[in-house]
């Protein structure tokens, strides 16, 4: 490199748009090798309880950060099957309960409980997919099931919906752990039993027509 | 004669009930912090005793990566070291006793004197280009006795790699391939229990534990369903595990299982348990752990405000 090259007179603006250049680059190099904090070594299951037994599981994960998910690919097949529900001696598998819908975002804050939100990553981009089912429970209680052999934990975290200021449950589930029951918004049984006792009533007028109207006809002939 | 075979099988069971029985008793608030500070500070790296018994652990703090405690868990002093010593031990090599510390913002390995000046650096361009892949992620390194350092690249692609002790390359095994099929091996240790010595790798994403030669061909798993194995230290025949799921265990040279400390009653895994959440002698995410020279075990956290626990061997 020569004086003639880079001459020592450069105006101020060259000399700003140089320095900005060097910066942003030393930023960029660096930035990587700043990266070494702990992301989050396992799935976020974000559970929430809707009225009538339904139920809205969101699980995510992080290709970013998490050692055991190298990219995006891996993501999705750790969100294919991540936790399953028992039902009696059954493990059903999500899918089997409802198709996922799928959306990337980098909204790490809505879909883990603070005190589980990856450290000292705060800079960096999160590259997160989130998995969600949504069903109507059969059961009044709900419980889940890793089973053994997973390679990835699940957090199992849910957030009191009527008291936003009280701390999110949390339960980190491993391979072959299995969740606490979990009681689900069952409906009361007057509204469970609304529909039968509306197609009972339906049918009682039903056949109280029609057998008037029989009669009426009988009686005609 | 029958009588001698008779003493001798007595002997050797009581020898062996002893080791199994071996018990701790937890050491409420054993580390005094810095002047001035509540708690030591940002853990996310490791704890080990040099000769005299002082104790160094790694905290994420600017230019005092390392604290230095006395036996009696006093505050002493930082060594400027950098704040990303994930994973280091204290060894003696070739004379004298230094810390090896695989720094895991830099992409490189350090090998130090007790007062915290670098004498020799690995350097990321030492490391073999083809198995960096999007940039390397050490966690830990040991040295085995003929002064090899071996060092891991436990949150990048589990690959384990041998340098002299000069620090030139040599070989690498291990990574997510068969046959170790590893995952998130987040620290490797030389095991001089065994002659030869073997490598004991923690793969926490497998939940498990397991042996190698010093040239990396398996030799057997020591343990799976665990709670997450983050790190060890051996003592005579015992091992000690720091599990971040929330326990602590230790395991004779047999392999089993013959204590377990502190087991949180649910497992966690989470820099964010805040001291006032801490419940006396229950552990939170166990990160980083040592045996003291008696055999007492500390233990260092994965927590935001850092956390040091010790449990001492009954006699």
């Amino acid at each position: 490199m020569t004086n003639s090259e880079f001459p020592n007179d450069e105006s101020p603006m060259q000399r700003a748009i140089c320095s900005f250049v060097i910066r942003i680059s030393a930023f960029v190099i660096l930035a990587p090798a700043a990266a070494f904090g702990h992301g989050a070594e396992f799935l976020s299951a974000k559970l929430t309880l809707l009225p009538d037994a339904e139920v809205l599981l969101e699980v995510t994960a992080d290709y970013g950060g998490n050692p055991l998910i190298a990219d995006e690919l891996v993501a999705r097949e750790a969100l294919i099957d991540p936790i399953r529900l028992r039902l009696d001696e059954n493990l059903v598998p999500l899918a089997g309960l409802s198709a996922a819908s799928i959306t990337q975002h980098d909204n790490w804050a809505e879909f883990a409980p603070a005190s589980y939100l990856p450290s000292d990553t705060e800079a960096q981009p999160h590259t997160l997919i989130t998995a969600a089912w949504r069903w109507r429970s059969e059961e009044p209680e709900i419980v889940f099931e890793m089973p053994k052999g997973k390679l990835h934990d699940v957090l199992l975290w849910t957030r009191d919906q009527t008291n936003s200021e009280a701390p999110p449950k949390w339960m980190l589930l491993l391979a072959g752990d299995r969740s606490k029951a979990i009681a689900v918004h069952w409906p009361p049984w007057w509204q469970r039993w609304q529909t039968v006792m509306a197609s009972s009533v339906f049918v009682l007028v039903l056949g109280y027509f029609v057998s008037r109207n029989f009669t009426l006809r009988q009686r005609t002939l | 004669m029958n009588h001698r075979i008779l003493s001798l099988l007595s002997v050797m069971a009581l020898a062996g009930s002893a080791a199994a029985e071996v018990a701790y008793e937890f050491v409420p608030n054993f580390i005094t912090p810095p002047p001035g500070k509540e708690t030591i500070g940002n853990g996310h790296g490791e704890i080990a005793v040099d000769s005299a018994g002082n104790i160094y652990v790694s905290v994420q703090e600017a230019d005092a990566g390392i604290q230095v405690y006395g036996k009696d868990g006093k505050f002493i002093k930082a060594l400027s070291l950098p704040p990303s010593l994930h994973g280091f031990v204290i060894r003696k090599d070739n004379g004298g006793e230094f810390i090896f510390a695989a720094v895991l913002g830099e992409q490189k390995v350090i090998k130090c004197d007790l007062e915290g000046k670098v004498l020799m650096t690995i350097p990321t361009s030492e490391f073999p280009a083809d198995k960096i892949g999007k940039g390397l992620k050490l966690t830990n390194c040991d040295v085995a006795p003929n002064g090899d350092i071996y060092v891991v690249d436990g949150y990048g692609q589990s690959h384990i790699f041998v340098f002299s002790r000069e620090g030139k390359f040599k070989a690498v095994f291990g990574g997510p391939g068969e046959p170790l099929k590893l995952a998130n091996a987040h620290k490797i240790f030389i095991d001089r229990r065994f002659e030869p010595s073997r490598v004991m790798i923690c793969d926490r994403g497998h939940k498990r534990m397991l042996h190698t030669h010093l040239d990396g061909t398996f030799i057997s798993e020591i343990a799976t369903e665990m709670r997450n194995p983050s790190s060890a230290s051996f003592h005579g025949d015992l091992m000690c595990v720091a599990e971040i799921a929330g326990n602590v265990s230790v395991w004779d040279k047999d392999n089993k299982r013959i204590a377990d400390l502190g087991t949180s009653p649910k497992p966690t895994n989470t820099p964010g348990i805040e001291p006032k959440d801490w419940q006396q002698g229950v552990v939170t995410s166990p990160h980083g752990i040592t045996f003291d020279n008696d055999g007492n075990i500390l233990e260092t956290e994965w927590n935001k405000w850092g956390r040091v626990l010790k449990w001492n061997v009954k006699k």
